[in-house]
């Protein structure tokens, strides 16, 4: 089964990606094609996707931090309650959330002009890298902090306390003495986040202008406008290096914890 | 200044609550500098609260905490400039054993070759010289508590709070440990509480042992006057004197006659409350003589051997006299079904008036 329904479609992928369409042997032409036509668009996914993991991972960790550390009661609970949401809206419905908030008269902008935040004239649509980012990053914060916040939850309570009593501030503890006991989780969480968000089409498609792209758009373009299966496996083949270079740094990460253990 | 000496804790009707349920129930508690105070108490009694609100890891709901006579109520634990030592150890795993214990010089500032100095001096003093770069997790339990233990006293703290540290290690370095603190404590004079369900623990660690029952503090005095003049039947029976008796006390002279209900009875002239009491007595105060045996000043009670075991040094025999069981320790070896004579040397029972002890918490 396994075998039918990923190894064949992906090994057959691969094979097309590096076969020249003409002569049928092993060629690198979809690939000094896909290079050609969209090394912006690489540069701008890598971009798109290593800001929104950072911007998530920040995030996700005052969140958590909050949750864990915070003496404020109806903190926590607000954003216990809270932070969870955008985890059961999908993608297509996140961006097309995010078209209305975003647009240049869209709730964001007009709720700022309407405190007197911002000047009608100011006002700018947010629809294009920015946009995207925003989009993954409220999507994939919820995931990170659910992740985070249930490790932070089970260290040791004693070992924030032996810290707050040597004389460490709440945000110490969480940097030098929180941080360090749960980075495997979180960096689980956060190679997780950076593989789905290189792999959505939605998001990139409905928020943002096409030029320049995301690879998903790119490689749906190719097969839908085109029938080019070869520069669209090309550019999967490219998004695969992409996700495995991430899979390596976890992988060779946690081969040097448990060589140290 | 008036020139008297502020106390190092001072504990004044501290309250504190988990949601409507209150736990400790004004508890007044004076530490003075350099003393070592233990609070004895079993599980859920509130000591463990106490300790955690006078580090400030619990809100209190009434009353003050002065440390030198600086009232600490809302500020911070880590203002509050203890130490503390947690029962699972709490150490930092990602950290060497140099990482944890000078993590505190760290915060105050400490230059880097300061911190390696101070804490190699620490680590000296503690026999764990040379595991600067060892991580935690490859330590032993003891030495694990030996690291937590440096970690509190490498920023040289005024007030070490210690939170059933030994609980977790075996017997044997459990009582080694606790030589160690004792002695380190009259060697660098901080002042400690220590909370504790070990008797013992208390018993030799402490200067002044504070009982506390049900959230409110039972009594307050040295080991000895703890151990020989429990102020209660509940610490009476904490401090062991697990076994009790019904007497009938009447006044006879110039002092009193002590009766059990088979009509065995001693006379006395220390002070006792007159009427129907409990007496509590420890196993070793009582012993077994000749079932028809007469002696001044204590009463027997006849009874049987029902159970002999030899837990080292002595025998700890059950004697069943009618339908109660009573625990004693005897050095002589007795044949079990013997009848025998359970004396009880009446200067060495704690009396209670019977309504005093009736629906009374015992350990």
């Amino acid at each position: 089964m396994i075998g039918a329904l990923f190894l064949y479609p992906l090994g057959y992928s691969l094979a097309t990606a590096f076969t020249d369409p003409g002569s049928g042997f092993l060629s690198l032409v979809h690939f000094e094609k896909a290079y050609e036509l969209y090394s912006t668009d690489i540069a701008f996914t890598l971009f798109i996707v290593i800001v929104s993991t950072l911007l998530t991972a920040l995030i996700s960790i005052i969140i958590a931090g909050i949750l864990t550390l915070s003496e404020t009661p109806w903190l926590v609970t607000a954003l216990r309650n809270l932070y969870r949401w955008p985890l059961f809206i999908p993608f297509i419905v996140a961006a097309q959330c995010m078209r209305t908030f975003l647009a240049k008269n869209g709730l964001m902008n007009n709720s700022l002009v309407g405190l007197g935040l911002m000047e009608p004239l100011q006002a700018t649509s947010f629809l294009d890298w920015r946009g995207i980012i925003i989009t993954f990053v409220w999507k994939q914060v919820p995931f990170v902090t659910l992740m985070l916040a249930g490790a932070m939850a089970s260290i040791d309570r004693a070992t924030i306390e032996a810290g707050r009593n040597l004389g460490a501030s709440r945000l110490r503890v969480l940097i030098e003495l929180v941080l360090p006991q749960v980075a495997q989780t979180l960096l689980v969480g956060l190679v997780l986040s950076f593989v789905t968000m290189l792999s959505v089409l939605s998001v990139p498609m409905m928020v943002a202008g096409s030029q320049p792209t995301m690879l998903t758009v790119d490689m749906a373009f190719r097969i839908n406008s085109y029938g080019d299966y070869g520069t669209a496996n090309a550019l999967g083949v490219i998004s695969y290096l992409i996700a495995g270079t991430v899979a390596w740094i976890y992988l060779r990460h946690n081969m040097k914890r448990e060589a140290q253990a | 200044m008036d020139g008297t000496v502020l106390p190092a804790i001072d504990v004044d009707h501290l309250q504190v609550s988990y949601g409507s349920q209150q736990v400790l129930h004004g508890v007044s508690l004076s530490i003075a500098s350099g003393e070592f105070v233990a609070i004895l108490g079993s599980s859920g009694c509130g000591k463990t609260t106490l300790l955690r609100t006078i580090a400030g890891f619990q809100k209190a709901s009434g009353g003050s905490i002065r440390l030198s006579g600086r009232d600490v109520v809302n500020v911070p634990p880590e203002k509050r400039g203890m130490a503390m030592m947690f029962q699972s150890y709490a150490l930092w795993p990602h950290m060497t054993v140099l990482g944890n214990v000078g993590y505190g010089l760290r915060l105050r500032g400490v230059p880097r070759e300061e911190i390696r100095a101070r804490v190699a001096s620490v680590l000296k003093m503690l026999n764990l010289s040379g595991l600067e770069n060892r991580k935690v997790t490859a330590l032993s339990g003891g030495q694990r508590q030996r690291v937590a233990l440096g970690r509190a006293l490498a920023i040289e703290p005024q007030i070490l709070l210690l939170d059933e540290p030994l609980s977790n290690l075996d017997a044997k370095v459990r009582i080694q440990l606790r030589s160690e603190i004792k002695s380190l404590q009259n060697q660098l004079g901080f002042t400690a509480l220590h909370v504790t369900h070990d008797r013992e623990e208390a018993m030799t660690m402490a200067d002044r042992i504070v009982v506390m029952e049900a959230g409110r503090i039972a009594q307050v005095g040295t080991p000895k006057e703890v151990y020989d003049q429990p102020a209660s039947p509940f610490v009476a029976s904490f401090m062991g004197a697990e076994n009790t008796i019904s007497l009938d006390v009447t006044p006879a002279g110039s002092g009193v006659q002590i009766r059990a209900d088979d009509g065995s009875m001693a006379s006395c002239i220390d002070s006792v409350p007159i009427g129907a009491v409990t007496a509590y007595f420890r196993d070793d105060v009582a012993s077994l003589e000749d079932p028809a045996a007469r002696i001044d000043g204590s009463i027997i009670l006849p009874g049987r051997i029902t159970q002999r075991t030899y837990p080292g040094g002595y025998y700890r025999y059950v004697v069943a006299i009618g339908d109660r069981h009573f625990s004693v320790t005897d050095d002589r070896y007795h044949e079990l079904d013997r009848p025998v004579g359970l004396r009880l040397p009446v200067a060495s029972l704690h009396l209670f008036p019977t309504e005093q002890t009736k629906g009374g918490l015992h350990a």
